[in-house]
């Protein structure tokens, strides 16, 4: 018996080796590797790319929406532009976060009855389940935890990655500036050689305040000529591109402060 | 714990909203020349002593200067909007930005104890304020340098660079047949205004240099059928020759501080080259070798010299120490070189470089590397730099035709990018241009 077993462990063990040794040998064919595609990663326009506020949309539908809540909820846009006549820069995504949480808020406050329901609930029922859906949409919104994440979200101003600038309208950009520039080609060649200039941008484009020289203690220097020069150049052409074509307005939180480095460098040196 | 995380967390979202600022690189930009406009200089009823010619001379005399740098475009005076006095005090820039100016130049003239008396201010039409003004008091006469010296501060103050149109230029002024060539020193200002004659002919003339710092020129003359080189001073008019050499001196050049003369010498079929203190007269030799060693020219520093030589089998540029040490060939590409000239700025050599039957003028950097040839001719060389080092100025000639009629040859003047080629018009023909400093 115990032979038979031992024989029979060992056959098994010997037939489950030799097929994984074996098999793959009787196939001479040599493997075929694909080619190896280099993809590099860019932001594309965004007609490819799902606005966030679309998705947040569609995440929240809660039954008793408020007619004028919802409007603001799609239409952000139009907040900088009101903000243009104050004169103040504001983060108007910020605005727009805060303004869901009192949302949720509000609707947490409306339906305080179901969330006990939900939770009660432990035996699944599959004739339920449409209703289950329905009900986990909108205790989704009543959960705690979620709602403070929702604040962090609310606290984070840096550029969501949907809303980032896409190559192309970073590109449109930086074409007008070139063409408003007119390089000082007198410069001599040296390599510190570029000017950073911050520009502060109005919804339609046009400059909402002056633009300002980042490495401003250069610019007085009597040693800095040729600095003064470079920056004032730069200055002229922030000045005639007022104001500019801009990329998409859901994306004025991106694109309402620019850095523009003026860089003649390669020019210079010929 | 919750709590401090969570502060944790917002702090480090906080903290990178700094980095969140779009940087946008913009490395190219527009060559096309600056649009200025250049509004004529009022003055009160002193129509007696300014007359409306001399406010449009000196309106002309700017506009063409910065024109012709070939960084500067002038706007036509028909397009102005605002013409009244007022713009002096405070221009309307929306006006002016309207009609695509930059910049904009306004002035007044007047007269105190028989000078004139010229105030000019330059204005940023987007920065929306004064960049440069000043009051420039001379000689009613001498408008035309008071027009140049604004000039050259509206280029400075738009370029960072120095200007350069407050300077004159000798050069060799030719007559005649090829075969009987009459060679006189000429001299005029950089726009071919006041002309005037320093020699008279007899002795044919030739590689004008300008002193630096003094209103001096050397040359070279034949006396006695040899070639020796020459003193002149522009202002008294006194010549003197430089040494007595036993042997022919050509290809004189000052140095940068205008205390010394190098040149070449030659004797029993060997030229190398020598340096003499004009103070002391004291000679060095700097060069000892069996080929033919000439064309020197000192760095701005004054610490390197180069020069041509034939040491190598062909003409190629070389460099060394100004005390004769470390030669060293630094031409590398095919072809011969002459005429090395180191730059004002120091940072390049220009040269004349003959290849497959075509003359170039180029400049290379001071080891050797970077070559760039900025214009090609049937034949043309000896260049010479602006005060700047951004213009080069060189002469060309054009071939005789097969009945040996329409040779001429004369200036020529080339941006250091290789664009903005122009002739300087010359009463007669002209050849080797000697480009001076600012005048002081």
């Amino acid at each position: 018996m115990r032979i038979s077993v031992l024989g029979s462990v060992s056959l098994h063990l010997f037939i489950l080796f030799f097929t994984i040794v074996s098999l793959p040998l009787f196939n001479n064919d040599e493997l075929e590797i694909p080619p190896v595609i280099q993809v590099e990663l860019i932001e594309i326009a965004e007609k490819t790319n799902v606005p966030q506020i679309s998705k947040k949309k569609e995440d929240k539908k809660p039954e008793k929406e408020n007619k004028e809540e919802e409007q603001k909820l799609n239409q952000p846009i139009q907040k900088p532009k009101e903000e243009k006549s104050n004169e103040k820069v504001k983060d108007p995504s910020t605005e727009e976060k805060i303004e869901n949480i009192t949302t949720e808020e509000k609707m947490i406050q409306n339906m305080p009855v179901r969330k006990p329901e939900i939770k009660k609930k432990d035996k699944f029922d599959p004739l339920k389940l449409a209703e289950l859906i329905d009900k986990q949409k909108d205790t989704k919104m009543d959960n705690p935890e979620e709602i403070i994440e929702k604040d962090y979200e609310a606290l984070d101003s840096t550029p969501s990655l949907d809303k980032r600038l896409t190559l192309s309208e970073e590109d449109a950009i930086r074409a007008q500036f070139m063409r408003c520039w007119s390089i000082p080609l007198g410069i001599p060649y040296d390599d510190t050689m570029i000017v950073k200039i911050k520009v502060y941008l109005n919804t339609d484009g046009s400059l909402l305040k002056p633009p300002e020289v980042l490495q401003h203690e250069r610019m007085n220097k009597p040693s800095e000529k040729y600095f003064r020069t470079l920056a004032e150049s730069a200055l002229r052409a922030v000045r005639r591109c007022d104001p500019i074509k801009v990329p998409d307005l859901e994306k004025y939180d991106n694109w309402k402060n620019l850095q523009m480095n003026f860089d003649p460098r390669k020019i210079l040196r010929g | 714990m919750k709590k401090l995380l969570l502060y944790v967390f917002i702090a480090f979202n906080f903290s990178s909203i700094s980095f969140a600022i779009i940087e946008i690189d913009i490395t190219e930009g527009n060559r096309e020349p600056i649009p200025l406009a250049i509004s004529e200089f009022f003055h009160d009823n002193n129509s007696e002593i300014i007359d409306k010619k001399i406010t449009e001379n000196i309106r002309t005399v700017i506009s063409d200067d910065l024109k012709r740098s070939g960084l500067f475009s002038t706007i036509d005076d028909k397009a102005f909007i605002q013409n009244n006095r007022a713009m002096h005090l405070k221009p309307r820039f929306a006006d002016w930005r309207l009609i695509k100016a930059q910049g904009l130049l306004t002035g007044e003239l007047s007269i105190e104890d028989d000078r004139l008396r010229v105030e000019f201010r330059l204005w940023d039409t987007f920065a929306e304020k004064e960049i440069e003004g000043l009051v420039l008091i001379t000689t009613i006469d001498n408008w035309r340098r008071i027009s140049h010296m604004i000039a050259d501060k509206i280029y400075e103050r738009l370029t960072g660079e120095e200007g350069y149109f407050d300077t004159r230029i000798v050069y060799v002024a030719e007559e005649g047949p090829k075969n009987k060539r009459i060679k006189k020193l000429a001299i005029m200002d950089q726009d071919g205004a006041n002309h005037k004659f320093l020699t008279s002919g007899k002795e044919l003339v030739l590689t004008p240099r300008f002193n630096p710092v003094r209103q001096e020129i050397t040359y070279l003359s034949y006396f006695k059928n040899l070639p020796r080189v020459y003193l002149l001073n522009i202002q008294t008019g006194i010549q003197e020759v430089v040494g007595d050499f036993p042997g022919m001196t050509f290809a004189p050049r000052f140095s940068p501080d205008g205390g010394k003369i190098i040149m070449s010498l030659a004797r029993e079929g060997n030229s190398d080259l020598y340096v003499m203190d004009l103070t002391t007269r004291i000679v060095e030799r700097l060069t000892d070798s069996p080929a033919i060693d000439t064309s020197p020219s000192y760095s701005p520093d004054g610490k390197k010299i180069t020069f041509n030589s034939d040491r190598g089998g062909s003409q190629q540029i070389y460099v060394m120490d100004s005390n004769g040490r470390n030669q060293k060939r630094i031409s590398k590409e095919g072809g011969n070189y002459a005429t090395p000239v180191w730059s004002p700025r120091g940072d390049l050599i220009a040269f004349t470089k003959f290849f497959q039957g075509q003359y170039f003028i180029g400049v290379m950097r001071t080891d050797g590397s970077g070559e760039r040839l900025l214009t090609e001719n049937w034949y043309q060389e000896a260049p010479s730099w602006s005060s700047n080092g951004r213009v080069l100025i060189f002469y060309r000639e054009t071939k005789a035709n097969d009945a040996g009629d329409g040779h001429s040859s004369s200036i020529w003047s080339i941006d250091l990018t290789g664009f903005n080629e122009r002739e300087i018009i010359t009463p007669v023909d002209a050849s080797d241009p000697s480009w001076s400093k600012l005048i002081q």
